[in-house]
Parts: C-alpha cells; sequence; structure tokens
C-alpha cells in the first residue's frame, strides 16, 4: 500500500484538487435552477437526467487526475525511485490503479455532496441521490482502470481521453448501439439506474438494460484488462 | 574477481539514433569511473544496466539476473540518477523514508536517518527538497540509494552541483562503499574527479568502448597524443615554413589567418616557440592551444583503435 497511498498523494495537488471538484460539481448548478420549483417526481426525474447528461464533466476531472498518476512520475524523472524497487510488476501496476481509483473516489465524493446538497434543497429521496453517488463510483472504477494505463503508455494521454469521452462516449454511443455498450458512463450509468429504479435516466442507455449485476462484471472485465495491460507495458515498455 | 554486472553485445537505438553500439564489458566489486564526454551514451548505458530501458540488441545482467524479469534483484541495486528530479513537496527525510519503505527495508525510519548522516544531510532532513541547491538533491538522491543498502550502485554524474566540501566528502563515501566490496559504477566526464575515485575506468565514446583500464592509460594517451596548437604570427607563412624543421613538430597547415600546428608534446612547443620567433624576426600576435578536452582524448582513442 505504500507505493498506492504515495502515487495517490503525488496527484492529490490543493489547486488541481479543488479545480476537479469544482468541474465535478457541474450538475449541481444547472440541477438546482431547474428544480427549485418542481414538483417531488419532476425534481427525481430532473436528477437522474441531469447526472447523467451532465455528469461527464465528473469523466473529465477523472481523466486529468488519473492519467497523471504514473505520467507524471515519468514526467518528472521520478520514476526510477519506485520502478527501480523490489516490487513485482502486478503489484505495481495494481497499487497504480488502486491509487488511481482513489483519486476518482475523492472526486466523487467530493462532487457528490455539492450536487447532494442541491438535492437535499429541493427534497429529493435518499435513495436517487445514493444512485448517483453509486453512478459516479462505478464510473470513477472504470475510468481509473482505463486511464491510468493510457497516462503510462501514450505521450498526449489527456487529449486521447478527451477524445474517447467526447467523441465515444458522448456522441458516437449516442447512436451506435454497440458502442454503447463498452461505454463505461453507460455502465455505470445502468447500475445506479437498476437502484434508483429509472430505466432511462437522460435517454441515455438505449439498448442496454439497467442491472447492478451486470453492470459490476463489466466494470471487473475492464479492471482487469486495464491490469493487465498495465502490467504488460511496466515489463516491455522503458521505463524513461 | 568475481563480476556483478555482465554486460553482452548490448546496443541501444532510439529511433535512427544509436545511443549505445555493440558494448561488451563486465563490472566487479570496488569502484569504477565510466568515461566519456556528454553524448557518449553512459547515461544510457546505465539505464539500461539500470533496468529502466530494455536492450534493443544483447543482454545485460545484476548479479545472474535480468533487472527487467526480476524486480526482486532492486533489494540489492540501487540508481542515483542523473537528472536533478526529486519530489519537490517531500523534505528529504520523508524522500528517504519512502525509498526505504518501497525497498521494503526494516526500521525505515532509523535506515533513513543513517543513510542522510552518511551523506551529512540531517541538518537539512525537514526541509523539502524543492528548496534544495542542485548539490543537496544530488546528496539526498544519495541517500535514497543508500537506504537500502545495495551490493550495486549506479551513479549517474552523481557529483554535478556538489561544491567542494560537498564533493570531497561524496568521493570519500564512493571510496568507501567500493572499499566495502560493493559494486560502485561511477559515470562522469571530469577525468580528474573520477581518478579521486578510483584507478579502473572505462571511457566511451559516441556509444561506444573508447578504453578499459587505469586513469594511467588515459593520462597516458593524453600525454602521447599529438597536440594541436593554433598560431597567429605577424608572418605565418615564414613560421610555417620554420616550425617545419623544428623537433616535435609533427605537422604544420596554413589556414586563413593562422597556422595549425600538430606537435608531440605542446608544452615542449611552448617553450621553443619564443627563440623560433625571434631567430626569424617574427612577432607572435596569439598562440593558442586547442583540442584539449577530454573528448577529443577519447576520439583519439577510438579512432587509434580502427
Amino acid at each position: 500500500m505504500t507505493l498506492a497511498i504515495h502515487l495517490y498523494r503525488r496527484v492529490m495537488r490543493r489547486g488541481r484538487l479543488i479545480a476537479l471538484i469544482a468541474l465535478s460539481s457541474v450538475p449541481a448548478l444547472p440541477f438546482w435552477l431547474s428544480a427549485y420549483d418542481a414538483g417531488p417526481g419532476e425534481a427525481e426525474m430532473l436528477y437522474g437526467d441531469i447526472v447523467a447528461r451532465l455528469g461527464f464533466s465528473y469523466a473529465i476531472a477523472v481523466l486529468i487526475l488519473t492519467v497523471a498518476i504514473l505520467r507524471e512520475e515519468r514526467d518528472a524523472g521520478t520514476l526510477p525511485y519506485i520502478y527501480m524497487r523490489p516490487i513485482s510488476r502486478e503489484s505495481m501496476a495494481a497499487s497504480s490503479i488502486i491509487a488511481g481509483i482513489g483519486a476518482a473516489l475523492t472526486l466523487a465524493i467530493a462532487g457528490w455532496l455539492v450536487t447532494f446538497t442541491a438535492a437535499a434543497a429541493v427534497g429529493i429521496s435518499m435513495s436517487t441521490v445514493t444512485a448517483g453517488l453509486v453512478q459516479l463510483v462505478a464510473a470513477g472504477v472504470g475510468y481509473a482502470a482505463v486511464f491510468v494505463p493510457l497516462g503510462y503508455l501514450v505521450p498526449r494521454s489527456i487529449l486521447a481521453g478527451l477524445a474517447y469521452i467526447v467523441v465515444v462516449e458522448y456522441i458516437l454511443a449516442e447512436v451506435v448501439t454497440g458502442l454503447a455498450q463498452i461505454s463505461l458512463w453507460r455502465i455505470a450509468l445502468s447500475i445506479s439506474a437498476d437502484i434508483a429504479d429509472n430505466p432511462n435516466p437522460g435517454d441515455m442507455l438505449s439498448a442496454i438494460t439497467p442491472g447492478v449485476g451486470g453492470g459490476i462484471a463489466k466494470l471487473a472485465v475492464v479492471l482487469i484488462l486495464g491490469f493487465v495491460c498495465l502490467t504488460w507495458a511496466l515489463r516491455k515498455r522503458d521505463a524513461l | 574477481m568475481t563480476d556483478t554486472i555482465v554486460v553482452n553485445e548490448l546496443s541501444k537505438w532510439f529511433g535512427a539514433k544509436v545511443a549505445v553500439s555493440e558494448l561488451t564489458i563486465r563490472f566487479g566489486p570496488g569502484v569504477t569511473g565510466l568515461l566519456g564526454p556528454n553524448g557518449a551514451g553512459k547515461t544510457t548505458l546505465m539505464r539500461v544496466v539500470a533496468g529502466l530501458q530494455r536492450p534493443s540488441q544483447g543482454s545485460v545482467s545484476i548479479m545472474g539476473q535480468d533487472p527487467r524479469v526480476t524486480p526482486a534483484i532492486y533489494e540489492k541495486v540501487s540508481l542515483v540518477p542523473e537528472d536533478e528530479a526529486v519530489y519537490e513537496r517531500l523534505s528529504a527525510r520523508s524522500f528517504v523514508e519512502l525509498a526505504a519503505r518501497l525497498a521494503k527495508a526494516d526500521d525505515p525510519r532509523g535506515r533513513a536517518q543513517g543513510a542522510l548522516e552518511q551523506v551529512d544531510l540531517i541538518g537539512s532532513a525537514d526541509r523539502l527538497l524543492g528548496g534544495f541547491s542542485k548539490g543537496m538533491r544530488q546528496r539526498a538522491k544519495v541517500a535514497a540509494a543508500l537506504v537500502s543498502d545495495p551490493d550495486v550502485l549506479l551513479l549517474d554524474e552523481p557529483l554535478n552541483g556538489a561544491d567542494p566540501v560537498q564533493r570531497a566528502h561524496l568521493i570519500l563515501l564512493f571510496r568507501q562503499l567500493g572499499a566495502d566490496g560493493r559494486t560502485v559504477i561511477v559515470s562522469s566526464h571530469v577525468l580528474a574527479e573520477v581518478e579521486r575515485m578510483t584507478e579502473r575506468v572505462v571511457a566511451m565514446v559516441d556509444g561506444r568502448l573508447a578504453a578499459v583500464g587505469s586513469v594511467a592509460d588515459i593520462r597516458s594517451a593524453m600525454t602521447d597524443r599529438p597536440r594541436l596548437v593554433f598560431i597567429e604570427a605577424s608572418d605565418n607563412r615564414r613560421l610555417g615554413a620554420a616550425l617545419m624543421s623544428a623537433e616535435g613538430v609533427i605537422g604544420v597547415h596554413i589556414e586563413s589567418s593562422r597556422l595549425r600546428v600538430e606537435a608531440a608534446d605542446a608544452g615542449d612547443l611552448a617553450k621553443r616557440l619564443p627563440a623560433i620567433a625571434i631567430e626569424n624576426g617574427i612577432g607572435l600576435t596569439r598562440v593558442e592551444p586547442a583540442d584539449e578536452s577530454l573528448e577529443s582524448v577519447f576520439r583519439y582513442l577510438v579512432e587509434g583503435g580502427e
């Protein structure tokens, strides 16, 4: 855990963290503005729709933080201090992804708390806002599993990650059903939709059936793939 | 002497640039100086030996293990990288303690304290590394390398930025580590620096092995090779003719406004040059020895070997 804690602390710079929490909290203001005079049922629907649609700001915040986990070590020239230690590459990959998940969860909880405050102000039920937190946590786990290896492998990883979030998840997955099935945001949404009993928040699930079990299974596969890919990269690629 | 590090037919290239070319060499216990001008491939060799970069061709083993396959070898191997990079927001103590924890050392705090004492950094141990001078950062990096009590220590330009007192301290420390039976490789482009640490030297130029031997061999190469001297005089042509017949002068070339003289011994030429000029009624405007860098010595060694 020493390595995971070190990597987590390193990316958690105060200024950056405040900016990214603000980015993760983007859905709160539009939700509050559109729901403050809505009825309870309508407000609940609005919450699900706005978190589903504007929650992409959270994905971008997670991207910025998680690609930095190993990329910053590499760019700063400090990677030898962790690479040249008697730590198996599997353990190093796992620690890096755990640090990325930790960073994503920090943003998820902070961003959700802001949205929760807005939701509480208009009297939304606890189960609905809990589903919102589950959505962010599940998405954060999936994004960390993908973006941590991406940061290590690809020099312009933020650009590549943004292309995935904006082009693939936000635009193409809307129209291509096959892509929707592998969209991390929609996988997380399928879990939260099942909990909130909202079959299609923001009309984003299209062909995906909400379900906690299926969503978790897909996330587990993403985690395993991310771990295998990062372990391979740490073994085979130059560390500097 | 047992070979701790075996480098066999090693090549490393980046695209079209060959950084290390077909290098075969062995290192054993004690201090070995890795000499060469900037761009000679020393840092690449260090990184490949350390397992940070994979060989494009050939192999490296440390104590019989490939560091890229067996990370457990890092219990016995440490590197002080050339880069100034450190964790700027950590104190020297936290940095060295982190190194100890990652190395799974017993009593990381005690080990860190000991390593900081070894590099004489205990007085500044709780200051942030971001506020450290280059020399202090180097010492913190050395402490982080020593904290795991390594048998093999790779030091890439470890004296860069250190002041004379710090240099003397680190040189003494490296010599002691070598005397303890550890394999210590110190890269440098300054012969005098390496000379104070060891007699054993490996010289590299353009990614190739230029010489392996003692510092005395390198010194001898510096003395034996022809030396270049540039001379400007009131009559370059006449002075050139006079020098052609002078003892110890190997060649004279008339360039646009000066003479390029190759002499067996530049010091001897400098002593006799005024007499030759006076004898011929020629005024000397400028006498400038050239080609004195270690780089030129290495190049001479490489060319001489071909």
